[in-house]
C-alpha cells in the first residue's frame, strides 16, 4: 500500500516538476497540465483507497482482539470443563444396581422362611439351656405387675423376649415364631387377669399360680414343664434316630437294599393284597353261606314235609307219638338254644331214628 | 453315593434337583436324594454326631472328605432356604472343610464343648440385638 501511495505522490511530484519547469520555461502545455490532474486525481483515489485500507485495517484489529477475547473465554470454558470433568471422575460412583428385584427371593418368602426355622433359632419359653439370664437382662423398662408376678411364682422361669406366661400354660410354644404375634395375645391376657383378679374369683392363672405357690421347693421342679428342658440349635440323637438315613440303616440291618425301595409303596402293595385276599375269603365265605342256607332250607323243607306227613300218621295211630314228639322237642331246645330251624332238625333226626327204630 | 458309596472313584454327582412335587425320581428306602442329603448336612450341625462319625473314621476317609466339599451345595441357592437349622449346619459344614477341626472332633471334650456353648449362644443371641 505504502509503494502505490509512493508511485502516486511521485507522480503527482513529477506532474508538479513538469508543470513548474514549463512554467518557468514559459512553456506551458496542455499535456503537463493534464498529466499533473491525472496525478491529482489519482492520488485522491489513492487516499481513498488508503482510507478504506485503515478502516479496513482498524476493523482487523478490532475482529482480533474480539477473536482472542472469545478465544480467552473458550480457553476458560475449556479448562473450567476439564476441570469439572476431573472432579466428576474423582467422585466416587456407586454402582447402579441391576434391573428388577435386588434378591432373589420376596419378602414374603423370606417371613415364611423365617416362620420355618424360628422354633429352631430360639428356645422355647422358659428354657434356658442352664443359662442364667436374669442377672444380665436390661432393665429399661419399668417392671410392670405381670413382670413381678410371674418372677414370684417361677422362679426357675426367667424371661426371654417373647416369654409368655400364658403361652406356658397353655402349652401352645410350638412356635415362639415373630415376636410381634404373642404380643398382642400377651397384653390382652393381661388385661384379662387383671379383670379377673380384681372383679371375680380368680380364674385359671391365677389358681394355677397359687397352687405353685403353696408346693414346697422342691417340689417345684415337678409342675414345671420347661424344667431341665434343652433347647439345641442343630437336630437332636433322636432327631437323627428318627429320619430317613436311619430307616435306611435300619433296611439295610434287615438286609434289604434300600436302592429303588420304599416302604411306603411296598406297604400299599402289602395291603393291596391282603385286601384282595380279604376280599376273595369273603367272596369264598359268602358263598359258602349261601349253599348251606340253600342245604338248609332245603332239609327244612324236607323235614317240615316228613313232619305233615307224620302228624298225619300220629292223627291216625293216637297218642303215644305225640308224647314222643314232646319229649324230642325238649331235647332239641334245651341241647345248645339253637335258632328255631335247629330244634326243627334235631326233632326231625331224633324222629328219625325213631322212625329207623319204628 | 450311587457308584460305591465309600471308593474315592466315585463319580462327581450334581446336587440333586430341587423337589417340585414330581415323585419320579429314584427313592432310597423311600426318600429322595434330596430329603437325605438335606437330613444328613444338618445332622452334620450335631457335634455329638462329628464326633460319632470320627470316631468311626469317616472324618478321614478321602471319599467321605470329598462328600462334604460335594456338601456345600447347600450353602447356595436354590437349596440353601430348605435348611431349617442354618446357622449351625453352615458354620459346621465350613469347619468341616478344615483338616484339623476333622481330627479334633474326635475328641469328646471338644463336642462336648461345643454343645454347651452352642445351647449357651441359642438362648442369648437374641438378647443382644
Amino acid at each position: 500500500m505504502d509503494k502505490d501511495m509512493d508511485g502516486r505522490f511521485e507522480r503527482l511530484e513529477k506532474g508538479i516538476d513538469n508543470m513548474v519547469n514549463a512554467l518557468v520555461k514559459n512553456n506551458p502545455s496542455d499535456k503537463v497540465a493534464e498529466d499533473l490532474l491525472a496525478a491529482e486525481a489519482e492520488l485522491s483515489r489513492g487516499l481513498k483507497l488508503l482510507e478504506t485500507h485503515q478502516n479496513n485495517y482498524a476493523r482487523i484489529q478490532q475482529l482480533r482482539q474480539e477473536t482472542s477475547l472469545l478465544d480467552t473465554q473458550i480457553k476458560d470454558i475449556a479448562s473450567s470443563l476439564w476441570n469439572m470433568r476431573k472432579e466428576l471422575k474423582a467422585i466416587p460412583t456407586t454402582t447402579k444396581p441391576p434391573d428388577g428385584s435386588k434378591h432373589e427371593f420376596t419378602t414374603a418368602e423370606l417371613l415364611a422362611y423365617a416362620r420355618r426355622i424360628s422354633r429352631n433359632t430360639l428356645p422355647p419359653p422358659g428354657v434356658t439351656n442352664g443359662v442364667d439370664l436374669s442377672t444380665s437382662q436390661p432393665s429399661t423398662q419399668p417392671p410392670d405387675p405381670e413382670d413381678s408376678f410371674r418372677l414370684q411364682t417361677q422362679p426357675s422361669q426367667t424371661q426371654t423376649p417373647n416369654t409368655s406366661i400364658n403361652l406356658s400354660f397353655n402349652g401352645t410354644v410350638s412356635t415362639p415364631g415373630p415376636i410381634s404375634a404373642p404380643t398382642p395375645n400377651m397384653t390382652t391376657n393381661n388385661n384379662d387377669t387383671q379383670h379377673t383378679t380384681t372383679q371375680l374369683p380368680p380364674s385359671q392363672p391365677p389358681t394355677k399360680a397359687t397352687a405353685e405357690a403353696r408346693l414346697p421347693l422342691h417340689l417345684k421342679p415337678a409342675v414345671d414343664a420347661t424344667h431341665d428342658a434343652t433347647f439345641l440349635p442343630w437336630p437332636s440323637e433322636a432327631h437323627i434316630r428318627q429320619g430317613g438315613l436311619a430307616a435306611i440303616q435300619r433296611l439295610v440291618d434287615a438286609g434289604i437294599d434300600p436302592r429303588g425301595y420304599d416302604p411306603a409303596e411296598e406297604e400299599r402293595k402289602r395291603k393291596a393284597e391282603e385286601q384282595a385276599k380279604k376280599e376273595a375269603e369273603e367272596r369264598a365265605r359268602q358263598e359258602r353261606d349261601a349253599a348251606e342256607r340253600r342245604m338248609r332250607e332245603e332239609r327244612e323243607r324236607m323235614a317240615r314235609e316228613r313232619e305233615r306227613a307224620r302228624q298225619m300218621e300220629g292223627a291216625g295211630a293216637g297218642g303215644g307219638g305225640g308224647a314222643e314228639r314232646r319229649d324230642s322237642v325238649a331235647i332239641g331246645g334245651g341241647a345248645a338254644r339253637k335258632p328255631k330251624q335247629f330244634t326243627f332238625l334235631g326233632g326231625d333226626d331224633d324222629d328219625d331214628d325213631e322212625e329207623d327204630e319204628d | 453315593m450311587e457308584s460305591g458309596p465309600m471308593s474315592v472313584d466315585s463319580a462327581v454327582l450334581d446336587p440333586p434337583a430341587v423337589p417340585e412335587g414330581g415323585a419320579n425320581e429314584p427313592k432310597h428306602g423311600g426318600y429322595s436324594r434330596f430329603e437325605l442329603e438335606l437330613e444328613f448336612v444338618q445332622s452334620l450341625a450335631n457335634p455329638q454326631y462329628l464326633n460319632y462319625l470320627a470316631a468311626r473314621k469317616f472324618l478321614t476317609n478321602p471319599a467321605f472328605i470329598a462328600y462334604l466339599d460335594y456338601l456345600q451345595y447347600w450353602t447356595r441357592p436354590p437349596y440353601l432356604k430348605y435348611l431349617t437349622y442354618p446357622t449351625a449346619t453352615l458354620k459346621m459344614l465350613e469347619i468341616l472343610q478344615q483338616e484339623k477341626f476333622r481330627q479334633d472332633i474326635i475328641s469328646p471334650d471338644l463336642a462336648q464343648a461345643m454343645i454347651m456353648e452352642g445351647m449357651k449362644t441359642a438362648v442369648e443371641w437374641h438378647r443382644e440385638g
